[in-house]
């Protein structure tokens, strides 16, 4: 009896544990997922993990942009439970009486949608208050907000973003890939007051890349200053200023005016304002490229600096067209190719570029990297114009020659001032210098012209800077020997088709010239009058620019402050003339004539055209003061022995030529 | 000792005087009173009893049985709490980690927006402003002069007045 009550007693726990068992079977297998969502559901809560866009610094650590997160009021319109009473609401707690709140909250119920932004960007006060509304149809979105700390500088680099934050302009666009960030999620396992337990991670975020630009924010902030200032002073419409280093490539400054406020949305700035002068509006250069001309000269013929040039009577009739000087009508006669340079002859430069030829001037123009694209990370960069050789019409060789018929950029110009001061490399320009911690890539250096040919041209722009140079006295530094090319082009009228009486005015200058640190290009559109020349107008920009610049890199002086006191070569007491490389041609089409001389060997220069520094005395001098000295005119002593300088050779006062090294012999 | 009947009379003698019954023979007041209940003969007695000479018998097994259980009530409790303190114990760092990774994001966010409000301050617009504003401006060139002695290391550049 008491064992059949044992078995019935087995038998009804072993029925109820499989009763249990089965249960636990269908809560824990069966229908796990669905009870583990429901579940999650209740308990746990997603949360964005913030993944803010990289921030934007100038090549020492300064802050140019940067994203703070910011908070955004959204909500369903079609969840709202009286559009009138929730438009009344909002507009009180978020301060937008007037806004017109209740029109578009309308206007998105009845087209249905189900998301309106109602505010982005509020304070925490308003969040607070928002938070504090007891209804559950509004929600708020944690958001990020762009600022821009510096306010205008740097403007055109940095460019801007939209207001979903995405890049629009300038390097915000360009790398936009970089420096936007992917959002992550995790959800969050919350008690019932929803205080977080615990989170599991869904999508790990992943913050945009910072990016150290080149730009030095005081450079930055000079070269802007003083863009405005000259663009008021001269009556121009607009102006660029490009600082780079000739030997990394890096661009220290890159100003355009009109500026913006990246700030402000795009609406408020027009898009004259918000166009970068610098890489996006090509010009025609003018006397600037006389450069290249000249460059393309000592490599391509036997034309050395003292090789003479017939310029003749200050004009030149070429297919029945006549050229003039700009300055000297009675003409500059037969003077060195130097003198050439110094004065901006455009008779000079036309027979050079004559002697060139179509083929190697492009060729040349190619080598300093005109007609293509600088590479800049930087949306809408022209690449200038440059017509291939078999388009080109029988004045294209003159027009060229003297920066006519071609359209180049700031920063193609200053590129290739570039390879003048750097021993004739073409050094793309680079404006990252860093992705995070990684140093940017740079593309190898390409060699553009013989290094000879880059110290000869260094040494006959530095005539421009001297007394009776186009850039003289205004580009000249003091403490710091410089070297140049002043520029002043004719604006074409499109409408009109004929030029203007306004100019481009620019000039491209390097210092100091034993090793230049810097390239300085400074471009103004729309001057005009005697004061609109590149050498009075864009000539006292690149002064101020370069000398501010020399001194925040902390370059050591090379010639003492006194202009009185500078090695001077060739000097000459004629006054600063005009570069202006269009005079005397009118409207219509030019046509050129071969000139007949080109093809004769090119007389001797005289000696007065010489070009050369004269030796100083050193005679008596200590070794270091020796050295000192010479650095300081930028001269190459070879020293021998010890004690005070008693032999020298070349003799003090003779005139130093090219290559040529100053022994001097110590005794005690 | 009393009877039962004895032991009720007793209680009713206790009442108050008002409420007491008239002293009536049971089958005057009640004519229909039934006869006594059965046992009603019988007496209750008190008698005290001393167990103090009473020793309990020493049992070790008892003891050792006690000992056991404490033993076990014990590592229960510990196993118990192994179990369940750990999952207590992450409950409450969860609680203290998600507050401390609350208050990384808000110290991260407040570091960012110091670090704005520092780039704003050290523009190069408004301390150029600043100082314009105490005549701190950079001197220009033909202000400056370099003593050049035979030390080049004691070249100070000074401002003529």
């Amino acid at each position: 009896m008491v064992e059949r009550r044992l078995i019935v007693l087995g038998v009804a726990l072993a029925l109820w544990s499989a009763a249990v068992a089965g249960k636990l079977a269908s809560l824990q297998l069966v229908h796990h997922r669905e009870l583990a969502s429901k579940a999650r559901a209740h308990q746990e809560v997603p949360r964005t993990l913030p993944a803010p866009r990289g921030s934007i610094y100038d090549r020492n650590g300064q802050p140019l942009a940067m994203s703070l997160p910011t908070q955004s009021v959204t909500v369903n319109p079609l969840k709202l439970p009286d559009v009138g009473v929730a438009a009344g609401l909002l507009e009180q707690v978020l301060h937008m009486q007037g806004s017109g709140l209740y029109d578009k909250l309308k206007q998105a119920y009845e087209k249905g949608r189900g998301y309106f932004v109602v505010k982005r960007q509020i304070t925490p006060v308003e969040a607070e208050n928002v938070r504090a509304l007891p209804v559950d149809w509004i929600q708020i979105e944690s958001t990020s907000q762009r600022h821009y700390p510096k306010g205008t500088l740097a403007a055109h680099v940095l460019g801007g973003v939209d207001f979903e934050e995405k890049g629009n302009a300038g390097i915000e666009k360009a790398l936009e890939e970089t420096l936007h960030g992917e959002p992550g999620e995790e959800m969050l396992l919350t008690d019932v007051k929803r205080r977080g337990i615990a989170s599991r991670q869904s999508n790990e975020a992943k913050p945009g890349t910072p990016i150290t630009l080149t730009i030095d924010e005081r450079l930055q902030f000079e070269a802007e200053r003083q863009l405005e200032a000259a663009v008021e002073l001269r009556g121009a419409t607009s102006g660029s200023v490009v600082v780079m280093n000739p030997s990394t490539g890096d661009v220290l400054a890159l100003a355009s005016y009109p500026a913006f406020d990246p700030n402000d949305p795009p609406e408020a700035a027009g898009d004259a304002q918000r166009q970068n002068h610098a890489i996006s509006v090509p010009f025609e250069p003018g006397s600037v490229f006389k450069v290249i001309t000249l460059s393309a000269a000592l490599e391509t013929t036997n034309l050395r600096p003292e090789t003479p040039i017939d310029c003749g009577r200050g004009s030149i009739t070429l297919f029945g067209r006549t050229i003039h000087e700009a300055e000297a009508r009675g003409g500059y006669g037969v003077i060195s190719m130097a003198q050439v340079l110094q004065h901006s002859s455009n008779v000079g430069a036309i027979r050079v570029g004559t002697r060139v030829g179509q083929q190697n001037l492009y060729d040349y123009v190619r080598h300093f990297g005109f007609a293509q694209l600088t590479g800049l990370p930087l949306p809408g960069e022209s690449r200038g114009k440059l017509r291939k050789v078999p388009q080109w019409t029988a004045t294209s060789l003159a027009s060229i020659s003297i920066g006519q018929e071609v359209s180049v950029t700031t920063v193609q110009l200053a590129q290739a001032v570039s390879v003048i001061a750097n021993g004739g490399l073409l050094v793309k320009p680079r404006l990252v210098l860093k992705f995070g911690n990684q140093p940017a890539p740079q593309e190898p250096p390409v060699r553009a012209i013989k290094a000879e040919t880059a110290f000869t041209m260094r040494q006959m722009m530095e005539g421009v800077v001297m007394p009776g140079g186009t850039g003289y006295p205004e580009a000249r530094l003091a403490g710091y020997s410089a070297a140049g090319k002043t520029g002043t082009a004719l604006i074409y009228n499109f409408k009109e088709k004929r030029y203007t009486h306004n100019y481009n005015a620019s000039f491209a200058g390097m210092a100091p010239l034993t090793n230049p640190s810097i390239v300085v290009v400074v471009t103004l559109n729309g001057t005009h009058g005697d004061s609109g020349y590149g050498g009075r107008s864009a000539a006292p920009v690149f002064n101020k620019v370069a000398t501010e610049a020399l001194r925040i890199l902390e370059v050591p002086r090379d010639v003492p402050d006194d202009p009185t006191k500078t090695l001077v070569a060739a000097a000459s007491k004629a006054p600063p003339a005009n570069d202006l490389s269009l005079a005397g041609l009118g409207a219509g089409p030019n046509i050129l004539q071969d000139a007949d001389d080109d093809e004769k060997p090119a007389p001797r220069a005289n000696e007065a055209a010489v070009v050369g520094p004269t030796v100083p005395n050193f005679r008596g001098m200590t070794m270091r003061d020796v050295l000192a000295e010479a650095a300081s005119r930028g001269l190459t002593v070879l020293p021998d022995g010890s004690g005070v300088a008693r032999i020298q050779f070349p003799a003090p006062g003779s005139v130093l030529h090219q290559g040529e090294r100053i022994r001097v012999r110590f005794a005690r | 000792m009393a009877t039962l009947p004895a032991f009720f009379r007793r209680m009713e003698a206790t009442r108050p005087a008002a409420q007491a019954i008239p002293a009536q023979s049971r089958a005057e007041r009640d004519p229909y009173h039934l006869r006594a209940l059965p046992q009603e003969n019988v007496y209750f007695f008190c008698k005290k009893i001393d167990n103090s000479r009473l020793v309990r018998e020493p049992d070790p097994q008892a003891k050792s049985a006690c000992w056991s259980a404490i033993g076990v009530a014990t590592l229960a409790v510990a196993i118990l709490a192994g179990v369940l303190v750990p999952g207590a114990a992450s409950t409450i760092s969860g609680y203290r980690l998600e507050s401390l990774r609350a208050e990384e994001r808000r110290l991260i966010d407040e570091r960012r927006a110091l670090d704005l409000q520092e780039a704003e301050l050290l523009s190069p617009g408004r301390l150029d402003q600043l100082a314009q504003n105490q005549n701190l401006v950079t001197p220009k060139s033909d202000q400056v002069f370099h003593l050049e002695g035979n030390k080049p290391d004691a070249a100070v550049a000074m401002v003529k007045k």
